[in-house]
């Protein structure tokens, strides 16, 4: 579903270039839940922007789908985004003038899908947020915030569900709640799961661990098999 | 589908109040355009109204010969209203004494604009009237009645006819033209002329044929009747009629269109200031929609729509507010205005919505078109920002709109380009100024208190953003100090025009042997009289030795000047309101020498020149006469003045009579009985009538430029708070990480005024500068008034700035210190 080849970024500072991530090589199965962990300034947020063809590699090839992503504009890009991807981010990314019925049913608004409203409403059931409908995000709790993103991600039904630190702002009661959320309905969906996160027990509940150091992976192992 | 989602989107946005600004700022331009121009067509028209009061028609055309009865038909079927009057000089006898009058015989309808007024008795109280002479009955101007000794029911004999007298006649509409080259009125009955048997093959007569009706219809008929003009006809146009009011309102129309201009520029102002932060609230929402799929297609055509519908519907309350306001002002005004009510016409309505809509597009599309270029990998990294547009996009769009603007208010391509120009020139300047000061401002940061040191060096820190804050500032200022300053200088011109004792009665045909006489009696009632001129009529008759119609061009032998006799006379001291514009006054040496003075129109129209020479014929002797000089005259200033001024012992040859001017109060109106009574010779022309229709006219035009100013000065303000709302995001930061720091609200709330007092300083002092060069050029080359240094502006302005953006800035960033340093921390981040 996700490959990359000879992966680089390589960005240029005011005192000389700096490079972000090096030669990484990288193949994600259909279906799989991959979590990438590392610390902070390993490159995994820039990892996850490049597989997500938010930002384009200084070398290297990343595939999603049968779509070379280095070959497409932006456009083109937003379109694979539109057809494959979801996405839940540690700051829940929910537009603050759209309630929460309304947030959810943007992505199909864009994508021209009928009965946005019906579809929307059932996502909104399914994580629990029946009585929340109406409510702006900043009436929202945190988890209750993060619950709508996951909705939202979800909403498209995409073939892809791209994660970073979705548990980052949220304390460890209501964090818990939005993994078995996030994986119920990832294993409901058949979704393919890439997440970034600090959160070892996090990166514990997918099927396999990627390890960044100073933008080279240093481990690539299924969860459960001895380095 | 993306239409719906946009308007799903505008109203989901407009419920959180984001584009409330911007929507306000928009309104506020359309209602400033609307309304004035709603206003300034109405009012303009009512004042054309009333200029056509004084001219008695909305045209008049004055013939020596009785015209194709055709073209009076033409004008009824073209819809106007036509009626024909006849004007003769006749030698009238009543209690066995003679005196050259001026009979006027009329139609019914006369006049067609404005009102007859008459008394029951010569300089008794007077009353409108819609009445006119009944046949056999005549109504005399005072002098006629004090000259001949008569009262009114008394006889009096015009040609073969006797006419019993009935009314006194004090003003009447059509007759303020040259009033002194009238003699005393006699108002008749048309159908009454045959009987007097005066009018004979050869007599001297003035035709007069008024038209009225709409202004398409004037328009027309006028179009229809120039072509056909021949020597001998003139045609007087409400414009043409009005010379004693036209510069007044020449000036006050330019001085209106400069003001709405203003207003919609910075409106203009604060739609892009507006219109810039609401992009920028909306750069997570772009990238959000970025990676959830959206196009940049799909993005502008979110947005485009968005930003369209609110467009229409700002214009469109904008132009309601628009109509509204102008009734208020209507009804304020209502004193003033002429009784016959104008309509309002429908073209200010399509003007303030195109101002609108050109305006949102001009300011606002570039920042909103900048959207689409938003990095969907701002989902994860904030601090990404689309590109910066192009800046020749920016303000390629922003000069287009202020061109088009500009263009319909002042209808002139030169004009526009080089105000733009100049424009452009002074906003480089004004940058480069700022930039100076802020870091002269920078300078002084060692020396001053820490809230001080924290409010400049947020300037600092801000450079580019305070440099637009200080511009912006700048040019508001700007323009409500010049919109305030040329108000009041034009309403200092026009009083020192039109001071409260300002000569309300001419004295004309004193004898020579009356002079002192005259002189004796003012001064003993201590009335205050002007220089008595000596008169002497005259022609011109030739210019260098031609014959005075070879030697000027085909469109100059309309002019009245060589179709009349003029008033010709002599002094050695330049009058006060006269200016010397070529060649100079005359100097002791000149007396007795052949030398003349013409005044510049006159000079201008028949192509006279500096060294000429005239030939003037005065009683059927010639003599002729070198130009010396070349003189403006304040036509308007009711002071004698005269074509022609010789230096003394040149003409004092010819018989003459002299004239003077005076002021009378109410209460002292009764000496003119004495007067009169003493010196029967003497003519009084009474000018109050045409003093009160100037001094209204100049009442009206004061009030509706201080309400044109009001609009300015709102437009002003919301620059000021679209400017404080653009920095506000950052400052709310910015406030609570300074607080988790343990800085103290007071600390803060110091720093911040000290901040807003400094941008107000700097903003005044640009203001300054900027409208001391502005109003030079405007003074001198659009308003015609005189130009003088305003020293008392470099105080006012920066106190003012400080004043007025101190506490502004102050309550508009109470917000920093009241909100939750938690909660903001947290949004900024999130």
């Amino acid at each position: 579903m996700i490959t990359t080849r000879n992966l680089s970024k390589r960005v240029e500072t005011a005192v000389g270039s700096l490079d972000i991530l090096t030669g990484i090589d990288l193949e994600i199965e259909a279906g799989e839940a991959v979590a990438i962990v590392g610390v902070s300034g390993s490159g995994k947020s820039t990892l996850l922007g490049l597989l997500a063809g938010l930002d384009l590699p200084s070398a290297g090839d990343v595939f999603l789908s049968h779509y070379r992503l280095n070959e497409l504009d932006e456009d083109g890009r937003a379109k694979v985004r539109a057809e494959l991807v979801g996405f839940v981010f540690q700051s829940f990314q929910l537009l603050s003038s759209l309630t929460a019925l309304e947030n959810v049913m943007l992505p199909l608004e864009l994508k021209g899908e009928k009965n946005p409203q019906e579809k929307a409403t059932q996502l909104l059931h399914r994580v629990g947020l029946e009585e929340r409908l109406t409510h702006y995000p900043k009436q929202l709790s945190g988890g209750e915030q993060q619950r709508v993103a996951i909705a939202r991600a979800f909403v498209t039904e995409p073939a892809i569900l791209f994660a970073d630190e979705p548990t980052g702002n949220l304390d460890n009661v209501t964090g818990e709640r939005i993994i078995e959320l996030l994986f119920g309905l990832n294993q409901e969906k058949g979704t393919t799961l890439v997440l970034v996160t600090h959160d070892e027990h996090l990166a514990d509940r997918c099927g396999r661990l990627i390890r960044l150091e100073a933008g080279r992976i240093t481990s690539n192992k299924k969860n459960g098999s001895i380095d | 589908m993306r239409w719906t989602l946009a308007m799903r989107l505008l109203v989901r946005n407009w419920r959180s109040g984001e584009q409330r600004i911007l929507v306000a700022a928009l309104v506020i331009a359309v209602a400033a355009s609307t309304t004035i121009g709603f206003f300034t067509d109405r009012l303009g028209r009512g004042m054309e109204n009333q200029s056509a009061d004084f001219l008695g028609a909305d045209l008049a055309l004055v013939s020596a010969h009785p015209v194709n009865a055709s073209w009076l038909h033409r004008a009824r079927v073209e819809g106007l209203q036509a009626l024909e009057t006849l004007e003769f000089a006749s030698m009238v006898v009543g209690n066995d004494d003679l005196l050259l009058s001026s009979v006027k015989a009329v139609q019914d309808g006369f006049p067609l604009r404005g009102k007859l007024k008459t008394a029951r008795a010569p300089f008794a109280a007077d009353a409108v009237t819609d009445a006119l002479p009944q046949a056999g009955e005549a109504w005399a101007a005072p002098q006629v009645l004090t000259t001949l000794g008569l009262e009114v029911g008394d006889s009096i004999d015009v040609g073969e006819y006797p006419f019993i007298i009935t009314r006194v006649i004090t003003f009447e509409p059509g007759q303020v033209r040259d009033p002194l080259g009238v003699a005393p009125r006699l108002l008749i009955r048309m159908t009454d002329v045959p009987a007097t048997g005066v009018v004979q093959p050869g007599s001297r007569l003035s035709w007069q044929y008024l038209f009225a009706g709409s202004d398409n219809n004037i328009a027309a008929y006028r179009r229809w009747l120039e072509p056909q003009l021949e020597s001998g006809h003139e045609l007087i146009g409400v414009k043409e009629g009005r010379r004693a009011v036209g510069s007044a309102l020449e000036r006050a129309e330019r001085y209106l269109g400069l003001s709405v201009l203003a207003a919609i520029i910075l409106a203009g102002v604060a739609v892009a200031m507006a219109a810039k932060r609401y992009s920028e609230r909306h750069y997570d929402t772009s990238a959000m929609l970025r990676c959830l799929g959206a196009s940049q297609k799909d993005l502008l055509g979110l947005y485009i729509p968005q930003l369209m519908v609110m467009g229409i519907i700002a214009s469109a309350i904008g132009c309601l507010l628009g109509w509204v306001a102008q009734f208020g002002l209507l009804y304020l005004l209502a004193d003033l205005l002429p009784a016959s009510t104008v309509s309002a016409h429908f073209w200010p309505v399509w003007a303030g919505f195109s101002t609108g809509m050109i305006t949102l597009a001009g300011f606002a599309l570039p920042p909103i078109i900048r959207l689409k270029a938003v990095p969907p990998l701002r989902v994860l990294r904030r601090d990404l920002l689309p590109l910066p547009l192009r800046a020749w996009l920016v303000y390629g769009a922003a000069l287009v709109a202020i061109v088009l603007v500009m263009w319909r208010y002042t209808d002139s391509w030169p004009l526009t380009l080089s105000v733009l120009a100049g424009g452009i020139g002074l906003v480089a300047l004004l940058s480069l100024i700022a930039w100076l000061l802020l870091l002269m401002s920078q300078r002084l940061n060692t020396r001053v208190g820490v809230a001080w040191r924290f409010g400049l060096n947020s300037l600092w820190r801000r450079a580019r953003s305070s440099i637009s804050q200080i511009i912006a500032f700048g040019l508001t200022l700007m323009a409500m100090a010049i919109v305030t300053l040329v108000r009041t200088d034009l309403m200092t011109t026009w009083q020192r025009q039109l001071p409260a004792d300002v000569p309300n009665h001419f004295a004309i045909n004193v004898l020579p042997h009356q002079v002192t006489g005259f002189q004796t009696f003012m001064g003993e009632k201590n009335i205050d009289t002007s220089q008595l001129y000596p008169m002497i009529r005259g022609r011109l008759v030739t210019i260098n030795t031609l014959p005075v119609r070879e030697a000027v061009t085909k469109e100059a032998r309309k002019n009245n000047a060589l179709n009349r006799e003029l008033n010709l006379t002599w002094t050695s001291k330049l009058q006060e309101d006269n200016h010397i514009e070529a060649g100079r006054w005359w100097v002791p040496e000149d007396t007795g020498k052949a030398l003349v003075s013409v005044e510049s129109q006159l000079a201008n129209r028949l192509g006279i020149a500096l060294g000429d020479t005239l030939g003037f014929s005065v009683g059927g002797q010639q003599f002729s006469a070198e130009v010396a000089s070349i003189r403006s005259v304040q036509w308007d200033s009711f002071q004698p003045n005269f074509y022609m001024v010789f230096p003394p012992q040149v003409i004092d040859k010819f018989p003459a009579t002299y004239m003077a001017s005076f002021y009378l109060s109410q209460e002292q109106k009764s000496l003119l009985r004495t007067l009169v009574g003493q010196y029967p010779a003497i003519t009084v022309l009474e000018l109050d009538q045409v003093i009160e229709q100037v001094t209204k006219i100049f009442r009206q035009v004061t009030l509706t430029v201080e309400y044109v100013l009001l609009f300015t000065l709102l437009a002003g303000f919301t620059v000021l708070f679209a400017a404080l709302q653009s920095s506000q995001d950052d400052r709310l930061y910015e406030g609570a990480l300074l607080r988790t720091l343990g800085g103290s609200r007071a600390q803060l709330r110091a720093g911040h005024l000290a901040e807003f007092c400094a941008l107000g300083v700097l903003a005044g002092l640009l203001a300054a500068m900027g409208t001391e060069c502005l109003a030079w050029v405007l003074y001198s080359e659009v308003l015609h008034l005189d130009y003088h240094f305003h020293w008392l502006l470099w105080l006012i302005m920066p106190a003012v700035g400080a004043l007025l953006i101190g506490v502004a800035g102050f309550w508009g960033t109470r917000e920093v210190v009241e909100r939750s340093p938690m909660l903001l921390l947290r949004n900024q981040q999130g």
